[in-house]
């Protein structure tokens, strides 16, 4: 019997939002606080399969129409970039660096090299689990 | 629109609550990313990420600054002119702009560019009467109001 899930769908579509920003705030608390790249791409993960509970594996694709296994890849990249990126500096692999930045409106900023690492790690966390789930989902 | 600007808001206040700091600097980091989000999940509403349409608002303020600028050029080079050979003309012009502030906006900027002046609009909201101070060709006019105002509106609204 099929329900009619408007309650679920709307409640999803705010919620979605919240989870998301919340995930992000765990990335970007994660060089002082508990947090980091693994837990907030769990989370952000976490909302899009609320969207494929709430919506079907078609709907979401049109929504988020993001190559999973390719973002996995750039994932990987950007880990790996930051990490050959120490050899220009004479430094050894997976060096990491941090400085002060003065930028506009944000004010003074302390900017460290470990957060593209840890943006690495959220793409590939996102990319495997989105994946591994919708390869699962899609098989009858 | 509106449901996407309140939940950006919304989305800014939780940015601040989770971070503990209540400065314009937290509203503005949890705005901007709340913005990002809105931006790659924008499918999820009918209408379309709202940002452009406040790109759209300032476009058509600068498109009405410049024409400003333009028509008043155009009327000095009339008044100086030593002999008087404008051709004053009264035309319609339909418009598909179908809300009361779009009428309302389109015509107030037609006044404000000077050389044309929004006599009157139709009971069916449907045409505008204007006249003209000095017009060559009319169907040009009407192209050109449609192309410029009319098209900036509608993509305000859209």
């Amino acid at each position: 019997m099929k329900t009619n899930d408007l309650i679920l769908q709307t409640a999803t579509k705010v919620v979605v939002f919240i989870i998301i920003l919340f995930s992000w705030h765990l990335f970007f608390s994660g060089h002082y606080t508990p947090g980091g790249g693994f837990i907030g791409g769990l989370l952000t993960s976490g909302a899009i399969v609320l969207l494929l509970l709430a919506f079907d594996l078609k709907t979401v694709l049109a929504f988020l129409p993001i190559d999973y296994i390719k973002m996995t890849a750039t994932g990987l990249l950007i880990a790996l970039l930051t990490g050959v990126g120490s050899f220009f500096f004479d430094a050894p692999f997976l060096t990491h660096t941090f400085s002060y930045v003065d930028l506009p409106i944000l004010g003074t900023t302390s900017l460290a090299t470990a957060v593209l690492f840890d943006l690495g790690v959220y793409l590939v966390v996102i990319g495997v689990t989105m994946t591994i789930i919708q390869t699962i989902g899609e098989t009858e | 629109m509106a449901f996407q600007l309140l939940l950006n808001f919304f989305l800014a206040y939780i940015w601040m609550f989770l971070s503990n700091d209540y400065s314009s600097l937290a509203f503005f980091k949890g705005y901007f990313f709340g913005a990002l989000i809105l931006f790659f999940l924008r499918r999820f509403f009918k209408q379309r990420f709202y940002l452009l349409n406040v790109m759209a608002v300032i476009k058509l303020f600068f498109l009405f600054c410049s024409e400003l600028v333009k028509a008043n050029i155009g009327v000095v080079k009339v008044v100086l002119s030593p002999k008087l050979s404008m051709q004053p003309a009264i035309f319609a012009l339909e418009t598909d702009l179908e809300k009361d502030w779009e009428i309302t906006l389109l015509s107030n900027l037609i006044t404000l560019t000077p050389g044309t002046l929004v006599i009157e609009v139709s009971e069916d909201n449907k045409t505008l009467y204007i006249h003209a101070m000095d017009i060559d060709d009319v169907e040009q006019a009407k192209l050109d109001i449609k192309n410029s105002f009319e098209k900036a509106i509608k993509e305000v609204s859209r």
